[in-house]
């Protein structure tokens, strides 16, 4: 298969790879890579590809790649370019005739216009005589050099010199034009936990989000993965326990977004209710799950009910001769929803609900020092597919994203696997006791011992809300 | 609130467990909004419907057009897909309530949004 140089951008390292080979399941492209090859610090991937059109299907959507080319030859420097784009002889006839653009791209250095123009020069062996157009060329073709991203070692020795240099035709750009788009900053309607725009669309990728599909937010909020995986083509649907979350205020709602968006013939529904009290008659119908759960750090999580201990009347209420529920402005009683137990609610109900192959793509915020891979929680029905940090420094956040591949059975649970976490840490021992004494009253959890995940009692250590 | 959505809920009161679907629509405002034709939508969906509660749902607001089965050749039915689509995809429910045929729980619809939060005692 003839080879192809992908040209990720500088961003979300992390997330670059689990995107590509996400897009490549969405349009069903053959791609071939070396995994060794791949560095996280660095822009340039090189694959194997059937064609052009295959090539241009497999990154018209990416989020996470700027453009990718044929590749027409590589080397450590100019001279082994030049030799290796030689061998391409066959291929320069095609191009006879036909208007064209030369460009130089550096990667970790910049190089003098001066420069430039000379290494385009280096390459008029290939004899295109076609007209010279640098607004609107049929042909693209760049020289793409790779400072690399260890300079010191090069400083040092006082000559800067590449460490590759590659000659590639433009095949397509990615979808980057769409950051801009669903730029937060420009949306009509938007709440304090609103995702931006960039993770929200490679979430939508990360979902396989597409035409014919049916993708679910529970955790709806203001509704950011509705906009980027109705975007792509897909019928949406979402959920929050706190409708004002929905409403907005004024003109500014969900609904306004959709208008602004245009989406309103994909985005089917929004809805108000608690997930563990969930209405939905139905399961394995779901296509994805795309959610970033409450964990506290801005929107806490909560469930109905009262906390324990309460006194209060739990009979049916009623203001001015209405039930309380039934009126408009109605927010519930809720009780706090412990990190661990949103996680295993979240994989049993994705379980349940996804179809088989269907995905789950979410939010885990962890602590930095006490996070193993370990922590990510696990179901006998999902697969872990990918598990990108985006790192804030003492705590992180992580998306995960999982595939259902076996329907789920009556009895098979979602485990949250812990470690030890010290007998001093006094914030996870105190919301441990409290957890236990929730315990206690319903079943056999006799003597648990001091192991907890590491994103356990993440809300208290971060934010003290006791 | 579309009715595809609809024909998914059902009531979820504690141990209200049978003869909780469909929820019937009472006092409602339905709207009609256009929306884009896509048949791949509705072929992967239409396994998923209740469909006798989703034919009666459709009556019940005036629209008749619906057949009591869905046809053999569903998938490659056009006319019968355009149909689908407007009862299913394009008839809002914008004012009303749902209620359980069981139970007489009523969920509230307001601005097309549904209400299914339960109160204290039914959880
Ligand atoms: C992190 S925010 C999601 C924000 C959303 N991604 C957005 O773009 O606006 C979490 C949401 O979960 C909701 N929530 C908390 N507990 C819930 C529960 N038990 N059931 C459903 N939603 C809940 C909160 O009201 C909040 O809107
Ligand atoms: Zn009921």
């Amino acid at each position: 298969m003839p080879s192809y140089l992908v040209q990720f951008a500088q961003s979300h390292d992390e997330f670059r790879l689990p995107e590509f080979e996400s897009l490549a399941v969405i349009e069903n492209v053959n791609v071939k890579f070396n995994r060794d090859e791949y560095r996280l610090d660095r822009p340039f991937l090189k694959v194997e590809i059937e064609s052009d059109e295959e090539a241009a299907k497999l990154v018209k959507r990416a989020i996470l790649i700027k453009s990718i080319y044929e590749l027409w030859g590589e080397g450590e420097n100019l001279e082994e370019l030049h030799a290796s784009v030689r061998e391409t002889s066959d291929r320069w006839p095609h191009y006879m005739g036909k208007s064209f653009k030369f460009s130089v791209t550096a990667f970790g250095s910049t190089i003098v216009a001066k420069k430039s123009l000379e290494m385009i020069n280096s390459f008029s062996f290939l004899g295109f005589d076609g007209d010279i157009d640098m607004t609107n060329p049929q042909f693209q073709f760049s020289i793409l050099v790779d400072f690399g991203s260890e300079r010191s070692k090069y400083m040092k020795v006082g000559t800067f010199e590449a460490e590759k240099m590659y000659l590639g035709k433009l095949v397509t750009s990615g979808s980057r034009d769409l950051v801009n788009r669903y730029n937060l900053k420009k949306r009509n309607y938007l709440g304090t936990t609103s995702m931006d725009a960039e993770l929200s669309l490679i979430m939508a990728n990360q979902a396989l989000a597409g035409p014919g599909k049916l993708v679910y937010d529970p955790f709806v909020g203001t509704g950011s993965f509705l906009f980027t995986c109705s975007h792509f083509g897909a019928y949406t649907l979402g959920s929050d326990i706190d409708g004002r979350q929905i409403r907005g205020k004024g003109k500014s709602s969900i609904k306004s977004n959709i208008a602004q968006y245009d989406l309103g013939d994909r985005v089917l529904d929004t809805l108000t209710f608690d997930i563990c009290h969930n209405p939905w008659r139905i399961d394995n119908w779901l296509d994805a799950i795309v959610t970033d759960p409450p964990y506290g750090v801005r929107a806490g999580a909560k469930k109905l009910g009262r906390k324990e201990n309460s006194k209060k009347q739990v009979s049916l209420r009623t203001y001015e001769g209405l039930p309380m529920h039934e009126r408009d402005d109605y927010y519930p009683p809720t009780k706090p929803y412990e990190m661990s137990e949103v996680l295993m609610d979240l994989l049993e109900f994705s379980a349940r609900q996804l179809r088989l192959g269907g995905r789950l793509v979410y939010w885990l915020p962890t602590i930095v020092d006490e996070y193993s891979n370990e922590d990510v929680p696990q179901h006998p029905c999902m697969k872990l597919i990918s598990n990108s940090e985006q790192n804030f420094g003492a705590w992180s956040r992580r998306l995960i994203t999982m595939q259902k591949v076996a329907e789920a059975h009556q009895g098979e649970h979602a485990t949250i696997p812990v470690h030890h976490h010290s007998e001093n840490d006094v914030t996870a021992n105190r919301v441990e006791q409290q957890v236990r004494m929730r315990e206690e009253e319903s079943t056999e959890e006799a003597e648990q011992n001091k192991q907890q995940p590491g994103h356990y009692a993440f809300r208290e250590k971060y934010f003290g809300v006791f | 609130m579309r009715l595809i959505t609809h024909n998914m809920l059902q009531c979820h009161v504690k141990n209200c467990n049978d003869n909780n679907f469909p929820l019937r629509l009472e006092e409602v405002e339905v709207e009609l909004v256009e929306a884009d034709f896509q048949p791949e939508f509705l072929q992967n969906i239409i396994g998923k419907l209740e469909w006798p509660a989703f034919v009666n749902t459709a009556v019940q607001l005036g629209n008749t057009n619906l057949p009591a089965t869905i046809p053999d050749n569903a998938k490659d039915n056009e006319e019968f897909l355009k149909v689908l689509h407007t009862a299913l995809l394009e008839t809002h429910v914008q004012q009303g309530k749902m209620v359980c045929p069981n139970c007489s729980h009523v969920y509230p619809i307001k601005d097309g949004i549904p209400n299914m939060l339960l109160a204290e005692h039914e959880i």
